[in-house]
Order: structure tokens, then sequence, then C-alpha cells
């Protein structure tokens, strides 16, 4: 275990303060909760100088309905995801995957933007923001841009930001009275664990017929990944058990995961077949509640 | 840096090193000694402290982060009521073990009494799903925080 680099920590109390750090100051880089960015900086060399901590920035941290979007700053913690009845009632898939995350001491200081910005291929927010269609948005000092949240992950914990830029927002649309969406994850154990993969599905059902389906999985790439072929066979049908048993062996093909210390590539895609049909059903569950 | 924070209720100042974590300040430079080092990235919960009310990792915390915030440890919360009861539960149930992950372990179990004051053995364990014990096991632990409960309900 190295110690930790050389680097000086900033605090900017303002979102534009944050900016101004980061567009000036030399290998500068934001920290929010810090429990990916610490034991990575003990296990690797991290080449930072600067240490922006957005912590005491209070227009990056809230949970609001706004215009037929939920709307999420980037410093709420996944503590605060699993507190909100909004999330809960309106996205369970992000609520359940919020609160299979870590321990509660990690999901005191972990935020969203710091899940989705440390881009592992595991993370566990990343399938259910997929499922949901949110958008990321990017700031820096002179550009404001909303990007699809599939590409914030630009590779295996590489991010598609530059430099001088700030993940500051997620947001989705509201999803409609009688849509359902779920996330399921395998582990090696229930807490304090990575996900093996990790599965969110979204469905909205109207006059018996599929009208929406969404799934994405994780930890089966580079990245989180829709399984755009699956819900094409989905969507316009009548939904049964045995058609998702079905869409869900075509994901266990779609996959392509690789072998590492965690698991093989094999029990990945037999788990990517589990997950996809768990995550259905209990999607198309909830469509009637 | 100067810094400036809560430890135990009271405001204190202090010097820091930009790039040293809450728990190297509380051990080496404040003698806050029941805050312990165990895996050192998060994942043993042996350095629990609450800030702002809240249990996180001090490990993983760097104290420059804590400006203007509160730390509270088991040397101020050992008078609580809670904790009071909480302590005689772990000593009469045989929880300490060998005392590694006692403080971190009373520490989540504090916040979620705080909060809950009837849990379920399910909502024990996860409270405590953050803090590793590598001795026995979590049976007397799950039992003498159940017992500390029952007993703050006067239902002894």
């Amino acid at each position: 275990m190295r110690p930790l680099p050389r680097f000086r920590v900033h605090r900017p109390e303002s979102l534009e303060k944050a900016l101004e750090l980061l567009a000036t100051l030399e290998k500068a880089k934001p920290i929010a909760g810090g429990t990916d960015l610490i034991p990575l900086m003990r296990e690797v060399e991290v080449d930072v100088k600067h240490l922006i901590d957005l912590s005491h920035i209070g227009e990056l941290n809230f949970i609001r309905e706004e215009e037929g979007y939920i709307r999420i700053g980037a410093t709420t913690t996944l503590s605060d995801l699993v507190a909100s009845e909004l999330i809960a009632s309106k996205a369970p898939a992000l609520w359940e995957a919020a609160a299979s995350m870590g321990s509660p001491q990690i999901r005191n200081r972990g935020t969203i933007g710091g899940n989705l910005c440390n881009a592992s291929p595991a993370a566990d927010l990343g399938p259910p923001l997929l499922a949901l269609e949110a958008e990321a948005e990017i700031r820096s000092l002179d550009e404001r841009r909303w990007i699809p949240i599939g590409e914030v992950f630009a590779g295996p914990k590489v991010n598609s930001l530059a430099e001088d830029e700030l993940l500051t927002e997620v947001r989705f649309k509201t999803p409609p009275q009688g849509a359902g969406s779920a996330f399921e994850k395998i582990g090696r154990r229930r807490a304090v664990t990575l996900a093996l993969v990790n599965a969110a599905a979204y469905i909205e059902v109207e006059d018996e017929t599929c009208r929406v389906a969404r799934l994405a999985l994780g930890a089966v790439a580079d990245r989180p990944l829709r399984m755009g072929e699956a819900e094409e066979r989905l969507m316009g049908k009548e939904l049964s058990e045995e058609l998702i048993e079905e869409v869900s062996a075509l994901c266990g093909r779609l996959v392509r995961p690789i072998d590492d210390v965690r698991a093989s590539a094999w029990y990945r895609r037999e788990m990517s077949r589990v997950l996809s049909r768990r995550a259905l059903l209990k999607a198309w569950r909830r469509c009637a509640t | 840096m100067m810094l400036r924070f809560k430890l135990n209720g009271e405001w204190i100042e202090c010097e820091a090193e930009h790039n040293e974590t809450l728990l190297d300040l509380l051990r080496e430079k404040l003698g806050v000694k029941s805050v312990k080092r165990g895996c050192n990235v998060g994942e043993c919960g042996a350095c629990t402290v609450l800030l702002d009310g809240r249990p996180v990792n001090s490990c993983l915390l760097l104290a420059p982060l804590v400006e203007g915030r509160s730390v509270e440890t088991l040397e101020g919360l050992r008078d609580k009521p809670i904790m009071r009861e909480l302590i005689e539960a772990f000593v009469e149930d045989g929880a300490i073990q060998c005392g590694f992950c006692t403080p971190g372990m009373l520490i989540s179990a504090y916040s979620l009494l705080s909060r809950n004051p009837k849990p379920s053995e399910g909502e024990v364990r996860r409270a405590i799903a953050g803090n590793l014990c590598r001795c026995t096991g979590y049976v007397n632990i799950v039992k003498a925080i159940l017992d500390a409960a029952e007993r703050l309900r006067g239902e002894d």
C-alpha cells in the first residue's frame, strides 16, 4: 500500500469557483466522497497535484422533480438516494442499486457523480441509469452540455470528460404511472462487494402490450451496456414468463464478458441470463402497481 | 494547513497535512486511539467515526474535508445513554472477542439505535455490514445490539 500523493486540497464553495480551479490548476482532480479515489491512490500511482473538494458546493446536492424530470445533483450521496421517497417510488431500479452498494459507511460518502465518473464497468448505478435513459450534465467554465449516461463511460475506469469538465447533474424523465423498473446484482457476498454481474430493467405496459422495454447489464463488457436486441424482442408483444426466459437467454449470448480474478466469463454469461430474467420479471410485476 | 472542526462536541483547531486522512490525524496527532486502522481502504470499518452524525470510514476521509464539520468517536459517545447500554450489553454477551473491531461496531450500532429503537435482526446485520469481525463471528455482536435496544426500550 503506497502513501497518498502530495496534493493540495482546495475547498471551493461555488460551482463557478470549482470550474475555475479545474480550468487553471495543473493535474487537478475533483473529489467528492473519495470512496473510490482514496483506495485507488493507495493502490496505483495517480499523477495528481490538486484535489478540488466538491462537498461544500450546496448547488450540487439535490434530488427534485421538475418539469417532467427527476433531477439529481452530482454530489448526492447513495444514502441520500436510499432516503428519497421520490426515488423509491418512481425509480425503484435506481433505489435498489444504491441500497446494494458498499456499506452504510460507504453509502454515506459515495456519490452518484463519483460512481459514474469512476467509470467502473461494474458501477452499480450504470445499468439502472441506462435503463431509465438518464442524461448527465457536463460543465466547464464556458460550456454546458447534456450527454446520454452511457457516454460518460469511455472504457474500464476511464470517463469521457475533459480535464476541465465536471459532471454536475443526472436527470431522467419521470417514469409514467404504470411503469416498472428493477435492479439485480450478484456478488461474492451481499455487502461491501463489487458486482460480478448487475442488471436493470425498465418496462411500460399498456393494454397488456409491452410498449417500452429497456434492459442494461454491467460488468459484462468494458462499460455498462444496453441490450438493444433483447429490448426489440419484447416491445409490442404481450409479456409472458416464456418470452422473458427466451429474451434472457439471448442476453447470455449477447454479452462479451472476460475472465478475471472475481469470476469467469462463462459464469458471467450464465448470470447475465439469470439476472436479466429476474430484473425483467420484477420490473414487469411492478408495472401494475 | 490549519483545520477547524468539532471533535466530540468541542471546536478544535489543529495543523493537518493536505494528504493526511482523518484516521491518521485522530490517532497520531490528537491521541484518539479508539479509532483503529484495519484495512485502510474502507472495507473493514474498524476506523468508523460519526461525521455530522453519520457513520463513515475515517481512513477514506481526507482530514481537510472535515473543516467546519462535526466528528464523533467512542471517546465522546461513551457516556451517552444509548452507548452506555451498548457497551454493557457487549460486555455481558461476550460480543467483544479480541476487541479490535469493537469501537467501529459500537459506532455503527449507536447510529442504528439512534434512528431506530426497535430494529429487527436483519436491520442490525445490515447496519454492521460495513464492520468486519475476524474472530469468531457476529452472533454475539448481533445479540448484544438487540439486547441493548430492548433494555433501552425498558422491556428488560
